[in-house]
């Protein structure tokens, strides 16, 4: 069986590079919020780090929407999904929820950028700041939407394989929990990479306050990792035969401990306890480890989706 | 000014919010009519007993329901030969859709493109709708449906429910079959052939711990290999 081709296999890499998106969208938005709220509060605009963030999360969740709607076999017809709704599927809740975490995504980057923008339409479109006059009236509305949102949209795209009874590794309540993570962890590497690449200080005290975060979720991703797969082997059958078929050897083994556990785990994790203990961050360390991080994350999402769709009940 | 702005804009936001609540609605009361006893539901056996393996049932189908080359509803596989010369098997397992009453197909699709038949009790694909995710190709633990060159749509079989089955007559499989190898009826109708075959006989499913509750049920023949 060839590791890229194989008869059960039905989506390919496109689908995990939309579902990295997704997480990564959704993880921008979480540490941006995150970091307006406990480190940075009225100024967070000038951030370049939480402007990483907001560029990040809308350029990822369109980009992955793009990607899906073109790996349909009739893109064209694409509006279906949006006027016809299943709620038994979670690929039509999922849609739901990008849709509505879209609306608070924007309606909370115009409020973040409030200072400027009504700067900009003063004298130009003057009912602009009406506009955003009215809608910072409902700013913590807003704010708590967007988390629930982004929680939601991270969670989902784990949901999205584990709802395939077919696949016995993918059907494991543990695999939204660990996209979550993982997701997480994604958004809050791209707005560090996002924001060193912006010319943002590397020794910010934004950075300090993510690698605080990113240490603890690292952790956690590798229990959930561990539970994953633990679930699976003491689950007996074809879900133990597809744990180690999956992690065992070969290709996929390979990707598994070097690039997720070596580069994509242990790799960050080292690299932000070293950091902490030293106290000074360079541009070089910072960014290294966001992409580390970053690649850790697509190997995941590319290892779950080929390695879950091998093996069939 | 404002104001009419402001309301026009409030009942452009609650007329979108209802009319999406709407559709939820209906695809919600239309599960629960689903549930309702209809007076038809269609099952089929294969009896692998009296099987030959002479494949007439996949000519018969793909003429039927006009399914292009390359691509199949139903496949008859063969395993074997079993014993020894001169007593020697091939055995024949029918790979086609199962009809499940809870079908993952139907729960995965975003659209509602896949669908139980309220009347016959029937998966069916409603082709117009269907966007091609693939969704329900994974979701399928038999592995029957497919991507239909044509249609572009997910494709698999319906029990010609939109062919000979709208004309009164059986599925194509079953007619074309020389032996009677397949007994095609309504599950709901005591006197019919397929409930005293399946009363009669001792038959099996496929992957029933699923919990899909699969209406496709096969007589297994001696000749088969024991799988443990």
């Amino acid at each position: 069986m060839s590791a890229l081709h194989f008869d059960t296999l039905v989506w390919h890499w496109p689908i995990a590079i939309y579902l990295f998106l997704a997480g990564a969208s959704a993880g921008a938005m979480f540490f941006a919020v995150l970091l307006k709220h406990f480190v940075l509060k009225h100024n967070a605009y000038q951030s370049g780090f939480v402007q990483a963030a907001c560029i990040v999360a809308p350029v990822a969740v369109m980009a992955g929407l793009g990607i899906l709607v073109l790996d349909l076999t009739k893109p064209f017809d694409f509006w279906k999904i949006l006027v016809f709704y299943n709620p038994k599927s979670v690929m039509s809740m999922g849609v739901l929820i990008l849709l509505i975490y879209q609306v608070f995504m924007f309606m909370w980057i115009g409020l973040l950028f409030r200072k400027p923008i009504d700067a900009w339409c003063e004298s130009r479109f003057p009912i602009v700041l009406k506009f955003t006059a009215w809608l910072s009236r409902f700013e913590a509305t807003i704010t708590g939407l967007l988390v629930i949102f982004s929680l939601a949209l991270g969670a989902y795209t784990g949901f999205l394989l584990s709802a395939l009874p077919g696949y016995p590794m993918l059907k494991n309540p543990v695999l939204p929990l660990l996209f979550l993570a993982s997701g997480l962890s994604s958004g809050a590497a791209s707005s560090l990479l996002g924001g060193v690449l912006l010319n943002a200080n590397p020794n910010a005290k934004e950075v300090h306050f993510i690698h605080k975060v990113e240490i603890p979720l690292i952790l956690v991703e590798i229990v959930l990792i561990f539970t994953f797969f633990m679930g699976l082997v003491l689950s007996g059958g074809q879900s133990k035969f597809a744990a180690f078929n999956a992690i065992g050897y070969g290709f996929w083994g390979w990707i598994f401990w070097i690039g997720i556990v070596g580069l994509g785990l242990s790799g960050p994790l080292a690299m932000n306890l070293f950091m902490t203990a030293t106290s000074k961050r360079k541009w070089a360390y910072v960014a290294g480890t966001a992409c580390l991080s970053l690649i850790g994350v697509l190997l995941l999402r590319n290892f779950i989706l080929y390695t879950g769709q091998m093996t069939v009940v | 000014m404002e104001n009419s702005k402001r309301r026009f804009l409030k009942g452009t936001c609650a007329l979108l919010a209802g009319a999406s609540g709407a559709t939820l609605l209906a695809t919600v009361s239309a599960s629960n009519e689903a549930k309702a006893d209809p007076s038809v539901k269609y099952a089929l056996i294969h009896d692998e007993t009296k099987c030959i393996g002479c494949k007439a049932c996949e000519v018969a189908c793909r003429e039927t329901n006009h399914v292009p080359e390359g691509v199949a509803r139903l496949k008859i596989e063969q395993t074997g030969p079993y014993g020894e010369y001169p007593n020697q098997f091939y055995h024949f397992s029918r790979k086609s859709c199962q009809h499940c009453e809870d079908a993952p197909c139907v729960n995965v699709c975003p659209t509602g493109a896949a669908f139980i038949d309220k009347e016959t009790g029937i998966v069916s694909v409603d082709a117009w709708k269907c966007v091609g995710c693939q969704y329900c190709i994974a979701a399928c633990p038999y592995k029957i449906r497919f991507i239909n060159p044509v249609t572009h749509a997910a494709d698999k079989c319906d029990f010609c429910r939109e062919t000979n089955l709208a004309q009164g007559k059986q599925p194509a499989c079953v007619a074309a079959c020389p032996t009677k190898a397949l007994v095609f009826g309504n599950l709901k109708d005591p006197t019919s052939q397929v409930v005293q075959v399946l009363k009669a006989n001792p038959t099996q499913r496929a992957k029933v711990d699923l919990g899909t509750r699969p209406k496709l049920f096969r007589i297994v023949a001696k000749s088969g290999e024991v799988a443990i």
